[in-house]
């Protein structure tokens, strides 16, 4: 007989993501993702100017704040069919970068290592061993004994007070925690440690947007930002060389820390390669434009179906004309009303809540299909579609991953191997090695188009009182997001937003394919599926990020249904 | 010099969430203050609200809260009832970001001292850019409160002779919200 089991952390009002797993014979048999609160937000972008829509779109979620800016301003570029100086490409990929950067180290120290890393083992490491192993695994200068030692400390000091604070609910000594007490505290240390560097990567997109977490230099057909490099209210040499000093940092935590942290915990639990995999169709669009029109990128874009990496296809551009016609959104199994798939531009957002029922509607959230089938987004589709197309920058981390692993004592990882848990976190690794590289590339890009004497950043829109239609894409973080407008008599007509964690959480479609988390889910061992921390690794796995909106705090901490085996 | 941010949350998109942002507009635009205080429209944060409190000696925050009071009820809130429950197992980088930050926070040891949470109770959070009436009668307490506790904490503030633009961009009345 089957459990069911829901992970559903309901104090919070806002959406958030549901996860209801049955398990049968301790693996997870049937699985479905969900999402609590209606959004609705597009709606009210009807009847605004499209110029000012990135100003609203940029509120859609707390976390992913300038990727929905981005998105908004390329659609509505792509609707005028608006070019954008290079002095703006590269001041907007700077900041994508940056923003990426951030993000990728959040995700990996704040959400995710603590469901490798087992804390309350950390007091029982040694220090100085602690310390060789990390100096032997990287040139980091942050792997002293002392270093161990004070990351430990604090472990200690906590775990005396009996008061386990921030640390309360983890699922510490589950059978399913491998670590040595001394990878336990490198990986704690290197958690302390992250705070500082994804301050650095969000301090370039303040100076560069002006502000965080709401950037405020964009306007459709370029950025605001006035360059002159000799003025302290502008965008000087000064400030470029002061972007320029923290980006190094943070291109040196991410090479030498975040991307040997992840290849040693891959090197560990190498059990994992083959847990997680799920829908092996994969999507990602090509960002970073080099130019004005958007004609070369520096990440690659396309896609691979049913795993065949042979097969797979290229984007050209951005709003590539496949992309444009091959994305419908599904409501079979969301709580709205409609029939049939629509693509985005005549996409229609109905209420229609009947409460969760497996069987038929059950999540807030739309299915969004390419050509009928769910894919996969994220880093790892890019780092797959880009080493399936033998994308240079792509290959070169790809493979150091790949020795890393190995030396570490890890396994021989094969192309199939990364369909999986392990595989996103590489994958996110490596792609964030690659964005390291390229803000050094794009910030001398910048700089040397501005010594040429370009000073331009802007284009001025030209609106006709046609109906037009814009897509305008970003590869965010949590991979594909794209916002499709239709503008009328310089008004917006509609507006939608598929966003990454639409098609990564979305529920089944009228054929009954289910979305990726819920394909990765299935056949999922767990150890002890009261405390399903295997599912938790899985779905972490994706950076999930559904809330986008709404964070009202509720005092009562209510006792929290996290986990109902029924 | 006391290092003070006053902090509005809340999305501005989601009718009463956004009073945090509002009442943060209208402080900014009629209100000049001592050095070391910062006022921050944040909108919805995660975990990113680590770095913004990290180090303040003191925090004020607006929001709105489920406290199941009449809609418009302004309730302050302190660090032992915003930490009362230690985070929970998270599935998304969205938790409630205001306890799990102060959480961390005085893990990492550089929690401010001082944390009050003028907190008031939704009536809708249903897509839309303004507040019911319920909520937005309770801006001018909310106000009262900040200020209250600015002097509490003999931090300085002077009312702008006279009232500076309010830039709350994404009100427009005018628009049909839930067409």
């Amino acid at each position: 007989m089957a459990n069911r089991i829901t992970i559903d952390p309901i104090t919070r009002i806002e959406g958030h993501l549901r996860i209801d797993v049955e398990v049968e014979n301790n693996a997870v048999s049937n699985a479905w993702a969900s999402c609590t609160m209606w959004r609705g937000i597009e709606k009210i972008l009807r009847g605004r100017d499209p110029r000012d829509a990135w100003m609203f779109t940029q509120r859609f979620c707390g976390v992913c704040t300038t990727v929905h800016a981005m998105a908004s301003v390329r659609s509505v570029e792509d609707a005028l069919k608006l070019e954008i100086p290079p002095n703006a490409q590269y001041i907007r990929n700077l900041i994508l970068i940056g923003h990426a950067l951030h993000d990728h180290i959040v995700h990996f120290y704040q959400l995710s290592a603590l469901d490798w890393v087992d804390v309350l083992q950390i007091p029982k490491a040694d220090p100085a061993k602690t310390s060789a192993l990390a100096e032997s695994l990287s040139p980091w200068t942050g792997n002293s004994r002392l270093t161990m030692k004070a990351a430990q400390d604090k472990v200690k000091a906590v775990a005396a007070s009996g008061q386990l604070g921030i640390f309360a609910n983890g699922y510490w000594g589950h059978p399913a925690m491998r670590l040595s007490p001394e990878v336990n505290l490198l990986a704690f240390s290197h958690y302390l440690q992250a705070l500082e560097y994804q301050r650095k990567a969000l301090q370039v997109v303040g100076m560069l947007g002006s502000k965080t977490p709401h950037i405020q230099n964009l306007t459709v057909g370029g950025v605001a930002n006035a360059i002159d490099l000799d003025s302290q209210s502008a965008l000087s040499m000064d400030k470029l060389e002061m972007i320029r000093v923290l980006l190094d940092d943070v291109v040196r935590f991410v090479q030498q820390v975040y991307f040997v942290d992840v290849c040693a915990v891959a090197a560990m639990y190498p059990e994992w390669f083959h847990i997680g995999g799920g829908v092996k169709n994969y999507l990602a669009v090509p960002d970073l434009p080099l130019d004005s029109r958007g004609s070369s990128y520096d990440l690659p874009g396309g896609y691979i179906r049913h795993g065949e990496l042979g097969g797979v296809r290229s984007f050209q551009t951005a709003s590539d004309t496949v992309f444009r016609q091959a994305v419908s959104e599904d409501v079979t199994h969301s709580y709205y009303q409609g029939t049939k798939p629509l693509q985005p531009w005549v996409g229609e957002t109905e209420p229609q809540f009947t409460g969760w029922d497996g069987s038929q509607k059950y999540s807030w959230v739309k299915a969004p299909r390419f050509d009928n089938e769910p894919m996969q987004v994220g880093p790892l589709a890019q780092v797959l579609v880009g080493f399936a197309t033998g994308h240079e920058l792509t290959k070169k981390y790809a493979v150091a991953a790949i020795e890393k692993v190995k030396s570490i004592g890890g396994p021989q990882i094969t192309p199939d191997m990364l369909h999986s848990t392990l595989g996103r976190h590489a994958a996110r690794a490596i792609r964030a090695c690659m964005l390291a590289e390229l803000a050094q590339k794009h910030w001398q890009l910048l700089v040397d188009n501005i010594s040429r004497g370009d000073l331009s950043v802007h284009n001025a829109p030209v609106f006709s009182s046609s109906e037009v239609e814009g897509v305008g894409t970003h590869e965010a973080p949590r991979g594909t997001l794209s916002h499709w407008v239709v503008v009328k008599d310089k008004k917006i007509k509609n507006y939608q937003a598929v966003v990454p964690s639409t098609w990564n959480a979305s529920p089944r479609d009228n054929a009954g394919a289910q979305g990726p988390y819920e394909a990765s889910l299935m056949r999922t061992p767990l150890a002890r599926p009261e405390e399903p921390l295997e599912v938790l690794r899985t779905v972490h796995s994706f950076d999930p990020c559904m809330a986008c909106a709404c964070h009202a705090f509720d005092p009562s901490g209510k006792p929290i249904a996290q986990v109902k085996v029924l | 010099m006391k290092r003070i941010l006053i902090a509005g949350i809340g999305s501005v998109l989601l009718g009463d969430d956004g009073i945090g942002p509002y009442v943060l507009r209208l402080l900014q635009a009629n209100y000049v203050f001592d050095e070391g205080i910062e006022l921050e429209d944040l909108g919805t944060p995660a975990l990113d609200l680590i770095d913004h409190i990290a180090g303040l000696d003191a925090l004020i925050v607006v929001d709105a809260v489920e406290d199941g009071n009449v809609p418009g009820t302004v309730t302050l809130y302190r660090k032992p009832e915003l930490t009362r429950h230690a985070p929970t197992v998270r599935l998304d980088p969205h938790s409630p970001a205001l306890s799990d930050a102060l959480w961390a926070a005085e893990f990492f040891g550089n929690a401010p001292q001082e944390v009050l949470l003028v907190g008031v109770t939704a009536a809708s959070y249903d897509g839309g850019c303004s507040l019911s009436g319920a909520v937005q009668a309770a801006v001018e307490p909310v106000i009262r409160q900040v200020l209250r506790e600015l002097d509490r904490l003999d931090a300085g503030f002077l009312r702008r002779f006279e009232e500076g633009e309010t830039d709350i961009w994404w009100e427009d009345k005018t628009l049909a919200i839930a067409g």
